[in-house]
């Protein structure tokens, strides 16, 4: 094809790669914050996407509904032997919540970690070639979203904000690869065990909780929590249930598979926690809290 | 009319897409497939072959790029991919018979083709680890599968309403 390279686009196409290179890396380096252009275009387009993805969530919602009233028979059968235990467990908690505000008062301890405002939102997108795990919901910065909070689902913690524009913000599920999201984690059940969610296991599709003390005891089917200490997110948020446990590479401390309680599959409507507590420098997030002060930070 | 109805249509897609991505990745037999719609691009590649090169280059630009600053955070990956795709179809085109099973085929083999980019792109920058043999199981097989049912489905509206266009706009330029 002697025509296709003519001298001119040539050059035009060697321009062409050098700009797309450069454009490349320098997105790459810089993922956490977006310019103002960017922001732009993410409103808009995020408001063109939830005109879109109301009405069909609206949609699949009617389906449900249906699916639902299907299986109501079963369900009531199966709810109403739980309802004894529940009414049970519910005199037991509100005795429990009782005595804790009173304790509270008497050592004078108003705040506390698992305080949060929960801020409901619709998920607008899911990053349709998924080579990364990532959703896009309708709420930013003007409702009181900021970068690292923790997002959840009914069922469990999903995954975090990394991503704020005056009217949409990405979140960046649990399930990523990405080596730097770290989670603080506890395993509350008789004496409390910490440990941090570093990675996710792609095959088995399970999280991995890494750097338990090897002095303490875990369970399989213990319930792994948010231990609030990582300084950003609240605390008692639900992870999952353990499946197996073992030593890590070293032989120094424990690990420990967790199997998500939430489903990452379909998301539609999520609750971003807002912890009323100051958030701290930590663990939960890949930016330190000094970073976001700043809002110029490395990602590192 | 149908003028607005060529832009309006890749509008449509460019929408569309994420919605159909919240259903994805099916779980079957405790194992995820993914399936990936991209609806745009074929409807592009369909442009590039039956109605305009340059029109359906700048449209993959555009689209490329809100693509790549709404979904990815990284600019220049899909707004290079998309005009890419069209050229490749635009020249292959003037080869072959601009029949509708030909051109579905074409379609069909440079999806897999931006499939597989991205594949290295991804791969390459360390963002996912995945073997081939996984790639080539979870992702490329059911993509492909969910998008030929959509290429079967509307392949034949595309090729009318882009025909229409085209030779809508020849009679305007005899006059």
């Amino acid at each position: 094809m002697p025509q296709f390279f003519s001298n001119k686009r040539l050059i035009l196409l060697l321009v062409g790669m050098i700009f797309l290179v450069a454009l490349i890396s320098f997105s790459l380096r810089d993922r956490n914050h977006a310019s103002l252009p960017e922001q732009l275009i993410k409103d808009v387009v995020g408001f063109g996407q939830s005109m879109f993805s109301k009405p069909t969530q609206y949609i699949t919602g009617v389906f449900d509904n249906v699916e639902s009233l299907l299986n109501t028979y079963d369900e009531n059968k199966r709810l109403k032997v739980r309802l004894e235990d529940y009414v049970t467990l519910q005199a037991s908690v509100n005795d429990l919540r009782l005595e804790n505000d009173e304790l509270r008062k008497i050592v004078e301890k108003e705040e506390d970690l698992r305080d949060y405002n929960p801020i409901q939102s619709t998920v607008i997108a899911r990053n349709p070639d998924q080579w990364e795990e990532k959703i896009i919901i309708d709420k930013g910065e003007i409702h009181g979203i900021e970068i690292n909070m923790a997002v959840m689902t009914a069922q469990g913690l999903i995954g975090k904000v990394i991503l704020t524009t005056p009217y949409t913000s990405t979140v960046e599920l649990l399930s990523t690869q990405n080596p730097n999201y770290r989670v603080s984690a506890v395993i509350a059940e008789g004496k409390e065990v910490f440990g941090l969610i570093e990675g996710y296991d792609d095959k088995r599709k399970e999280l991995i909780l890494k750097r338990i003390d090897s002095e303490y005891e875990v369970k399989v089917g213990q319930k792994v929590t948010t231990s609030g200490l990582g300084g950003i997110f609240p605390k008692g948020i639900l992870i999952g249930e353990v499946t197996e446990v073992t030593t890590d590479d070293y032989g120094l401390t424990k690990l420990a598979y967790v199997k998500p309680a939430a489903s990452f599959s379909i998301l539609d409507h999520v609750i971003i926690s807002k912890r009323t507590i100051t958030p701290v420098d930590g663990t939960d997030g890949e930016n330190t809290e000094a970073d976001l002060k700043k809002g110029e930070g490395d990602g590192s | 009319m149908i003028r607005i109805l060529v832009i309006a249509i890749s509008v449509l897609l460019f929408y569309l897409e994420p919605i159909f991505g919240l259903f994805s990745p099916i779980e079957l037999n405790n194992d995820f497939y993914v399936l990936v719609p991209r609806f745009l691009i074929i409807y592009l590649i369909f442009v590039a072959i039956y109605y305009d090169r340059k029109r359906a280059m700048l449209y993959g630009l555009l689209f490329g790029l809100l693509y790549d600053v709404f979904f990815i955070d990284i600019i220049g990956l899909y707004s290079f991919i998309y005009p890419l795709m069209c050229l490749v179809a635009s020249f292959t085109v003037k080869y072959i018979h601009q029949h509708l099973i030909v051109s579905t085929i074409l379609t069909l083999l440079l999806v897999a083709t931006v499939e597989l980019l991205l594949f290295l792109f991804y791969t390459f920058i360390g963002i996912k680890t995945m073997t081939f043999t996984y790639f080539y199981q979870h992702n490329l097989i059911p993509t492909m599968m969910a998008n030929v049912v959509f290429l079967l489905m509307f392949g034949w509206a595309f090729k009318y309403i882009l025909l229409n266009r085209f030779n809508q706009r020849a009679l305007l330029l005899q006059k």
